[in-house]
């Protein structure tokens, strides 16, 4: 009697488990596809409100301000043509090659200002000056002395990713909670170990802070060095367009700076969910 | 033959926010042997913490001599294992990383560290969280991490800072239970320091009662009532009474 009434008692519970987390399943599912088809909606609203401007204000120039359909037919031949992608790819790698070079300098710079005092009041006055100039103020000076080469552009782009990294890493670095620090020596940890192992992913946090900072930086510095002098990239077609009173190629420049932008903020949060399981923000 | 832990006339100076010089210890001497389980317990400002950090190497004091096992105590290392408050686990290691940390820094191999750190933590009943981040345990679970990282390196003297202070009433007398278990398992020494009376009455073979402005000794009290401590036993209740008592004088 007793074993019979455990035996249903145990199935009873087995078949509410089972149907709750089928539940809790068809939920979660239910919220992504909600997610999504909101996230497309609001997109398409945005299309169909921009369409109907010249319609609700009739006396608009129309080419100053080209509705969706007039950009989108104007993108569909230079898709096709490769000029687009051509032009992605140009800036994509100036701003990378810039950011990646920002990221090893700007990390190296943070980590040493931070543990040694010398260095840090050494170039603290210069740091945090250089620091205030707006790097788009720079440009001008960077065509006049290197002219409108890939090399100053990686500079340039370089230059404005450098400052957040540095100041991010610096505060991560010489901030480490001490408890880390006396944990790592009395289990025997050496000066190299402590860096490596201790220190710099205590500082992480704050340091990918700083890069995700850098990365928007490097796209409005990529912007604006490609505006004043290139021959190719995605601001580049934008200022040819400007010159060629075609209105709708800038709109397409604006509509693939924010995409770039976008997606290459979405891969790094990605990436990072990937590389550092253990960091939740 | 000479104590496991010397301190001779110590004493530490500090200075305070309002740029004032102040005693955290003063002409401190204590002496605690090997095997032996000490705790020190006193109000806050009383330099307890400063007296297990002179101890672990984290500073040099002022005045005095801090000798371990005969020599001078240099810098930190795996012979006085240190278990802290609370938020000392490497939050990007797992458990098993976390203790196999100071194997790792010793050379060990992987699959020889692996084991041990197995053991280390199926010895303070954390098998099944091998493989889990320290965001992911229970703050007792964390404190067992932190013991097991401690002892796999066999220390000569595990320094306990209030390790149990941040977990709940009902974990901490589990922990407190275990701490007891692997004290007499692995012979180590201990030297823990509490604000809590009922804690220090549990655990210890001998009390240091201290006393703040400046840091000093108040008294050293042996306690030779037998593990494990039944806290509802007539005796218990009288230790407790004197150890109150001691502190409130």
């Amino acid at each position: 009697m007793e074993a019979n009434r455990l035996a249903t008692e145990s199935a009873h519970r087995l078949e509410l488990e089972a149907a709750f987390l089928h539940a809790q399943q068809r939920r979660r599912r239910w919220l992504f596809l909600m997610r999504l088809t909101l996230n497309l909606c609001g997109v398409a609203l945005f299309l169909l409100l921009w369409e109907s401007v010249p319609w609700l204000f009739p006396t608009i120039n129309k080419v100053l301000f080209p509705t969706p359909s007039v950009v989108f037919s104007a993108f569909w031949p230079m898709l096709l043509s490769g000029e687009i992608v051509l032009n992605i790819g140009v800036s994509v790698r100036r701003a990378a090659t810039g950011f990646v070079l920002a990221a090893f300098v700007g990390i190296a710079a943070g980590v040493f200002t931070a543990r040694s005092r010398v260095a840090d009041y050494l170039t603290e006055p210069l740091l945090h000056g250089f620091r205030s100039v707006p790097v788009i103020a720079l440009v001008p000076l960077s065509v006049l002395w290197f002219g409108i080469g890939e090399g100053a552009k990686i500079a340039l782009v370089a230059t404005g990713a450098f400052f957040p990294i540095w100041i991010a890493t610096f505060i991560g670095v010489r901030d480490v909670n001490l408890v880390y620090l006396r944990s790592a020596a009395c289990l025997g940890a050496g000066k190299l170990a402590t860096m490596f192992l201790v220190v710099l992913p205590a500082a992480l946090p704050l340091i990918l802070a700083g890069l995700r900072q850098a990365m928007a930086i490097s796209l409005i510095v990529l912007v604006a060095a490609e505006l004043s002098g290139a021959t190719s990239g995605v601001a580049y077609m934008m200022s040819m367009g400007h010159q060629l009173f075609r209105v709708d190629i800038m709109f397409i420049g604006l509509m693939l700076l924010g995409t770039l932008g976008f997606v290459f903020d979405r891969l790094f949060v990605w990436l990072t969910r990937r590389l550092f399981p253990w960091y939740v923000n | 033959m000479a104590s496991l832990i010397e301190v001779e006339g110590v004493s530490q100076i500090f200075e305070t926010r309002e740029g004032q010089a102040n005693w955290a210890l003063w002409q401190v001497s204590l002496e605690i042997e090997a095997g032996e389980f000490v705790c020190l317990i006193g109000p806050s400002g009383c330099g307890k913490t400063t007296l297990l950090h002179l101890i672990a190497g984290f500073m040099k004091p002022s005045e005095g001599r801090v000798r371990f096992a005969g020599a001078p105590v240099g810098e930190p290392g795996p012979d006085r294992g240190v278990v802290f408050q609370e938020y000392a686990l490497f939050g990007w290691m797992t458990a098993r990383q976390n203790v196999e940390f100071g194997l790792r820094m010793r050379g060990m191999g992987r699959a020889e560290r692996r084991e041990r750190a197995r053991e280390a933590l199926a010895r303070v009943g954390l098998e099944r969280a091998l493989d889990r981040y320290p965001h992911e345990l229970s703050g007792g679970m964390r404190q067992r991490v932190a013991v097991a990282r401690a002892l796999v390196n066999e220390p000569r003297v595990l320094l306990m800072d209030e390790p149990f202070a941040a977990v709940d009433a009902i974990t901490r007398t589990t922990l407190q239970d275990d701490l007891v278990r692997l004290w007499q398992q692995t012979g180590v020494s201990v030297v823990f320091v509490t604000h809590n009376v009922d804690e220090a009455a549990f655990l210890a073979q001998r009390v240091v009662v201290m006393r703040p402005h400046p840091g000093s000794v108040k008294r050293s009290m042996t306690i030779d009532l037998p593990y494990p401590r039944q806290r509802s036993s007539a005796e218990f209740a009288g230790l407790y009474a004197d150890i109150g008592a001691a502190l409130g004088e």
